[in-house]
């Protein structure tokens, strides 16, 4: 866990580091102006630390990450964290209700096809769930913003944001539904390609546990193959799903990326590209590893989960 | 989300990953003979329908990807062009005409090397034909009739595979002059005296992925019909035509990409898998390391560093998807590294590259087929991402992710020409690399479907 961070950290300094040098502008040629800008080069590189050697120039900026000091914004000359503080919630509460979704329906659908193996549901059902899993979320964003968001044709949700723009005069119950009134068409988008992993994974995790003994055992004490299956089964089978959640949030966020593009939210992913395209690296270090450091706190509560539902396993 | 592979990542989590790929699935077949793995998978994968029609689409893009040029295009096939030639004190001389191939010489080296290739695939189709037993299977031949005939398919495969090399690399090396800027649409219109082409052939489709109307408000956005079947883009650009070229950038990064990726996992997940110990642990962290950080946000990362040429974007894609496949290989090294013949070439004192390249690594590499299937649909879904986004591919050239941008705000414009038909091609790409993965994954390892 801690070595991961570090290694992470690692890793995003290093690239960062190789990115192209740092340019303070230039062109004007008189003596005044080269040593002005010879000046603020040395201010920027104190600034940046760049003066001292790597290894340092790392300890440093560790250093202040873990304070919470991710550096300055180059475009909006604003702390990182500030900046990233703002934006992050929406981001989280999206990724997490489009997690629940996704849930909520890989696991009844890939229950009925585990119990409909090789009928008409299961085959209708993994093909349906791998087509929505290839459908670029790039298209099925505009799509769905287009057609049911623009008034020139349905118009029936919101087409920007993530709230109204009159939210003082709101309730918090009021805001709240104004805030899931505005989610429906990302989260729309977010969770349409979730579902084929997670049904799959859970229609395996029943068939592996019918061939148990435990399940023969339950069926010859006589209970009806309901009790059986969602009393015995089903719960067995939930924890395949436990760890795979590990390895959905980190795509989800990256789906994110794209949706807050699209529906004009603005939160991390729509930060992240901003930069990108301003070149202002601090911030993309900056949310490339709160990224990953969301990535590793989901795997933890991952495995603290799994250790509370299965006793069998200790990380001792 | 369809940009990450938690299909083929999800496997190689499972307990399934540590099994060997069912070599003895299906006893019956046997009696047809002497068969070798592949021909049982690839009769277990022909006989799905889906596949069959996936593998179809695939081939079509393909097929695209190399013809594109003579199928949409400015430039004429050939056509006789009026020359306004002068003497050597630069006075005019009565003007001639000349025969030109305006297609052909101005064909870049990226369409040279595509051609180059599609060379060598029609060349192995051929191979493959003229050495067909016409009997289906192997069965009735004889084993120095086989024998004869690995050898020549073998030989064949290499003199094709290292003419398409060399071609590359002296088309890639090799002086290509290309610069014309004559429009032909506008000498098409020139009539009578004026006229300075005459009995000119067109390609199909009159339009290349950078070739502009004019740009006057009625020619930009405009709807489908008349000259431009498919509408045109904000730029005056012909969609038709640009949806048909962009199928080359998706296909180059898809697979060039993978190929990196393949390259890159494969070499570290045998590392991992044969060393097993301290080195598996150290490379098992790194991997973690690597997936741990979003593939989007380390994708804009790597892009905001390195910048967005074609190529820069393709070592990216390549360079971040290659964990998959280094679990894979591991899980497949531990396996392998038990069995007999490895601890035979062992005590036979064999270099390690050789027990690692020549004797572990071909068995290991059959179950990552199916993830690099997988992770070529994946690299299509980046693409796109980063071209939408607008850090990919470098305008003009033709994406179907920057198309979609093209077509603005849905919120406030929705210009459903632009929007559907790119939209509907990177999803058909996408399902169909899909389906071939999930396709090849049943046939090579039957187990999985066969629990009733």
């Amino acid at each position: 866990m801690v070595p991961t961070l570090i290694g992470m950290t690692l890793l995003l300094f290093v690239l960062v580091r190789m990115a192209p040098g740092l340019t303070t502008g230039g062109g004007e040629t008189g003596e005044m102006a080269k040593q002005a800008r010879e000046a603020m080069e040395q201010r920027m590189k104190e600034r940046l630390h760049l003066d001292k050697p790597l290894p340092e120039q790392y300890g440093l900026w560790l250093w202040d990450s873990v304070r919470g000091n991710l550096g300055t914004s180059i475009q909006y000359n604003e702390s990182v964290w500030a900046l990233i503080k703002e934006r992050a919630p929406v981001t989280i509460v999206m990724n997490l209700i489009s997690t629940f979704i996704v849930y909520l329906i890989a696991i009844p659908g890939g229950m009925l096809a585990s119990v409909r193996r090789g009928k008409t549901f299961d085959v209708v059902w993994s093909f349906v769930t791998l087509a929505l899993f290839s459908l670029p979320i790039i298209w099925v964003g505009d799509l769905l913003l287009a057609y049911l968001g623009n008034t020139h044709y349905l118009g029936w949700f919101p087409v920007a944001g993530s709230h109204a723009t009159n939210t003082e005069w709101m309730t918090s119950v009021e805001y709240a539904c104004d805030f899931l009134w505005h989610m429906v068409l990302p989260v729309t988008a977010l969770t349409l390609g979730g579902f084929a992993y997670l049904s799959k994974l859970q229609r395996a995790a029943i068939l592996d546990n019918l061939g148990l003994d435990y399940v023969r055992t339950a069926r010859a004490k006589g209970n009806s193959g309901r009790v059986v299956m969602l009393r015995h089964v089903f719960r067995n089978s939930l924890l395949p799903m436990i760890t795979a959640s590990a390895g959905i949030i980190p795509s989800l966020l990256g789906g994110s990326v794209v949706v807050e593009r699209i529906f004009s939210i603005k939160g991390m992913g729509d930060l992240l590209v901003t930069a990108t395209t301003a070149r202002d690296l601090p911030i993309v270090q900056g949310v490339a590893l709160i990224g990953g450091v969301i990535s590793l706190i989901c795997l933890l509560i991952t495995d603290i989960a799994y250790a509370l539902a299965d006793p069998r396993v200790s990380y001792e | 989300m369809s940009e990450l592979q938690p299909l083929a990542r999800g496997d190689v989590v499972g307990p399934e990953a540590a099994l060997p790929p069912a070599k003895q699935e299906g006893g019956g077949e046997n009696r047809e003979g002497r068969q070798t793995f592949w021909a049982v998978v690839g009769r277990a994968y022909w006989r799905g329908l889906l596949n069959r029609i996936a593998t179809g689409w695939v081939v079509l893009i393909l097929l695209l990807t190399v013809v594109v040029p003579f199928l949409a295009n400015d430039a004429p096939y050939t056509a006789v062009m009026k020359h306004f030639p002068v003497d050597a004190a630069g006075n005019p001389l009565p003007p001639v005409w000349v025969r030109e191939w305006p297609l052909f010489r101005d064909l870049t080296r990226v369409d040279w090397i595509w051609l180059a290739w599609g060379g060598v695939a029609v060349g192995y189709g051929l191979l493959r034909w003229t050495l067909r037993t016409g009997r289906g299977g192997r069965g009735g031949l004889s084993a120095e009739e086989e024998e004869r005939r690995r050898y020549r398919h073998w030989m064949g495969t290499g003199i094709l595979l290292a003419a398409g090399i060399v071609a590359s690399i002296g088309i890639a090396v090799g002086k290509h002059e290309y610069l014309d800027s004559r429009d032909y649409h506008q000498l098409v219109r020139q009539q009578g005296n004026e006229a300075e082409m005459r009995d000119a052939v067109f390609p199909p489709l009159r339009w290349g992925y950078a070739q502009q109307e004019p740009l006057e408000a009625a020619k930009l956005f405009m709807e489908p019909g008349g000259d431009h079947l498919l509408g045109t883009d904000g730029n005056g650009r012909d969609v038709l035509a640009r949806l048909l070229w962009g199928a080359r950038v998706v296909l180059e990064i898809g697979f060039v990409s993978e190929i990196i990726s393949l390259v890159i996992g494969a070499f570290y997940g045998a590392m991992m898998g044969y060393f097993v110990g301290k080195v598996d642990l150290l490379g098992m962290r790194f991997v973690e390391i690597v997936e741990a950080v979003p593939l989007l946000f380390l994708l804009i990362t790597v892009v905001a560093v390195f910048g967005r040429q074609l190529f820069m974007i393709m070592v990216i894609i390549g360079a971040t998807g290659w964990t998959g496949i280094a679990r894979f290989v591991r899980a497949e090294f531990l396996r392998i590294r038990q069995m007999d013949y490895v601890a035979a070439a062992k005590a036979m004192g064999l270099p390690l590259r050789n027990i690692l390249f020549r004797h572990m690594l071909p068995n290991g590499l059959t179950p990552v087929i199916v993830s690099v299937t997988f992770g070529v649909a994946g690299n299509i879904v980046s693409e796109s991402i980063l071209s939408f986004l607008g850090i990919g591919v470098e305008p003009p050239t033709a994406s179907w992710g920057a198309m979609l941008a093209d077509a603005g705000d849905p919120g406030v414009v929705f210009r459903w020409w632009l929007a559907l038909a790119p939209g509907l091609m990177i999803f058909l790409t996408v399902f169909a690399y899909n389906i071939i993965g999930e396709g090849l994954r049943d046939a090579i390892d039957p187990r999985l479907n066969k629990i009733e």
